[in-house]
């Protein structure tokens, strides 16, 4: 009964620190699934006198350019070259300005668009900018900050359950310290001596990961009943189970062992 | 085996429990270390193992100083070394089997040597039957034959014993002193015991100390 409750000690912080980041890494997925989606539904178009470097621009701007690609005149004037004359067009291809279209890095609000029109703008040689976008920018904020919030509870839930781990550790270090001290005496090593707690350790990893991955694995089940279908529609609502399954093994095996070892080396540095 | 030069040893800054001693201790000697309540004999017995740090002086245990001792090397001195507390500390959660096992295991046995090792000693401490016992369902004399076995199991170089009869009846006295006897005798270990009375009638050749005033004296 005692070593169950010890256990459960360690199990239930380690096992809600999992929760915190399967749900995070499934949010970051989401958002960032939805992001790929409307990557491609803007589109700025720069007009310029004379031509210009993707350097001049990616220096004034805060989201890095993806690409920048001169639009071929030819295109432009096969379009209007039926309604005028042949000497309209060479007098056009002459005097045609150059344009270009801008792709950036990751997709911007509408308030960033608009700010770096303004930057662009201020280049002697830009005639004109004008951007197409539909307008995704409310859902695409709202991800954003469900992201950025669960990322905050993830690391503040991360934090909280080292703290409490490192204090389950240290209190079997104590349950165990007489073993310990008769091992010392004997001259085992560090490791040797704390195998009861490294298997502890283990053991209570073990029971996280696997009351996760059941959490986990129901959550998949029944993603359909938990979201609405209609959501489908907007974001990619879906997961690889078995990668998610690798992901929380490792940070359950991996939070747990190096707990253990910074504790395992508070202790060696205050005994020997 | 062990040669002390000068040794100073204290628990705090001001006060000196052993003061100045020199002494050797050689190979496959018999020691018995005398003196009143608090002289210091196990202050002195427990800076052999490295309990207690050496505060000046040279003392070195099977060639190893133990003057700023690495960790790594007071572990190999202790692998080394059977020790016998008054207090046996045996480990409470393990069978008697188990805690006799512990020093092999460290030095890396395989378990079906050290087992076979461990029942071997039951046999002659007279405890085979108490081998899937745990050591708080022993009487002390038992515990203390349990402890002894523990002590011998890996064939130490050296043993250190304080007050290993301390609390034993005249029975389980003479079951520890003949297998501390044995193994000198027989195994070439070198034995340092820390006792109030020596035995009478012992058989076999030893050299008695005492601490006296923080002083390690020579009784003839």
């Amino acid at each position: 009964m005692k070593s169950l409750k010890s256990i459960l000690s360690f199990v239930i912080p380690l096992t809600f620190m999992l929760m915190t980041f399967f749900l995070f890494s499934f949010t970051i997925k989401v958002v960032n699934d939805y992001k790929q989606n409307i990557e491609n539904d803007y589109s700025i178009i720069i007009v310029a006198k004379s031509p210009i470097l993707k350097d001049s621009i990616n220096h004034m701007i805060d989201i890095k350019i993806k690409y920048l690609k001169l639009l071929p005149q030819k295109e432009i004037l096969s379009n209007i070259k039926d309604s005028i004359s042949r000497e309209s067009i060479k007098m056009l291809q002459q005097k045609l300005p150059y344009f270009y279209e801008l792709n950036l890095q990751r997709y911007p609000t509408i308030s960033e668009l608009n700010n770096i029109k303004n930057k662009i703008l201020t280049l002697k040689n830009i005639k004109k900018i004008e951007i197409f976008s539909k307008n995704h920018n409310k859902i695409f904020l709202l991800l954003t900050i469900l992201e950025k919030v669960m990322y905050i509870i993830f690391i503040t839930v991360l934090i909280y359950s080292i703290i409490i781990i490192s204090q389950q550790i240290q209190i079997w270090f104590y349950e165990n310290s007489k073993k310990l001290s008769i091992m010392n005496f004997h001259g085992a090593s560090i490791i040797y001596s704390s195998y009861s707690v490294i298997m502890y350790g283990f053991i209570a990893s073990l029971v996280s990961f696997l009351i996760i991955s059941a959490l986990v694995i129901t959550f998949e089940y029944n993603l359909l009943l938990i979201f609405p279908v209609e959501l489908q529609s907007i974001i990619k609502v879906e997961f690889s189970l078995k990668y998610e399954i690798i992901k929380l093994a490792f940070l359950s095996f991996f939070i747990s062992f190096i707990t253990i070892f910074g504790v395992l080396l508070k202790y060696k540095l205050k005994n020997d | 085996m062990i040669k002390a030069k000068n040794i100073y040893l204290s628990y705090d800054k001001d006060k000196f429990i052993i003061k100045k001693c020199s002494l050797e201790i050689k190979d496959k000697e018999f020691i018995f270390i005398g003196g009143n309540s608090g002289s210091g004999k196990s202050t002195f017995i427990k800076s052999l193992y490295g309990e207690i740090p050496l505060k000046y002086g040279e003392l070195t245990i099977d060639g190893y100083s133990m003057k700023n001792i690495l960790s790594s090397n007071l572990k190999k001195i202790r692998r080394n070394i059977g020790i016998i507390f008054q207090d046996y500390k045996l480990i409470n959660e393990w069978t008697v089997e188990e805690n006799i096992m512990l020093p092999l295991k460290i030095n890396g046995y395989s378990n079906y040597v050290s087992k076979k090792q461990a029942l071997n000693l039951l046999s002659h401490v007279k405890l085979i039957h108490h081998k899937e016992s745990k050591p708080n369902q022993l009487s002390g004399g038992e515990q203390q034959r349990v402890a002894v076995a523990r002590a011998l199991a890996h064939n130490p170089k050296l043993i250190i014993a304080d007050e290993p009869t301390g609390n034993l009846d005249d029975y389980s006295s003479e079951v520890v002193w003949n297998l501390l006897k044995g193994a000198n005798e027989q195994l070439g270990i070198t034995i340092v015991v820390v006792t109030h009375r020596v035995p009478k009638n012992f058989g076999i050749n030893f050299r008695q100390l005492c601490i006296e005033d923080s002083m390690i004296y020579e009784v003839s």
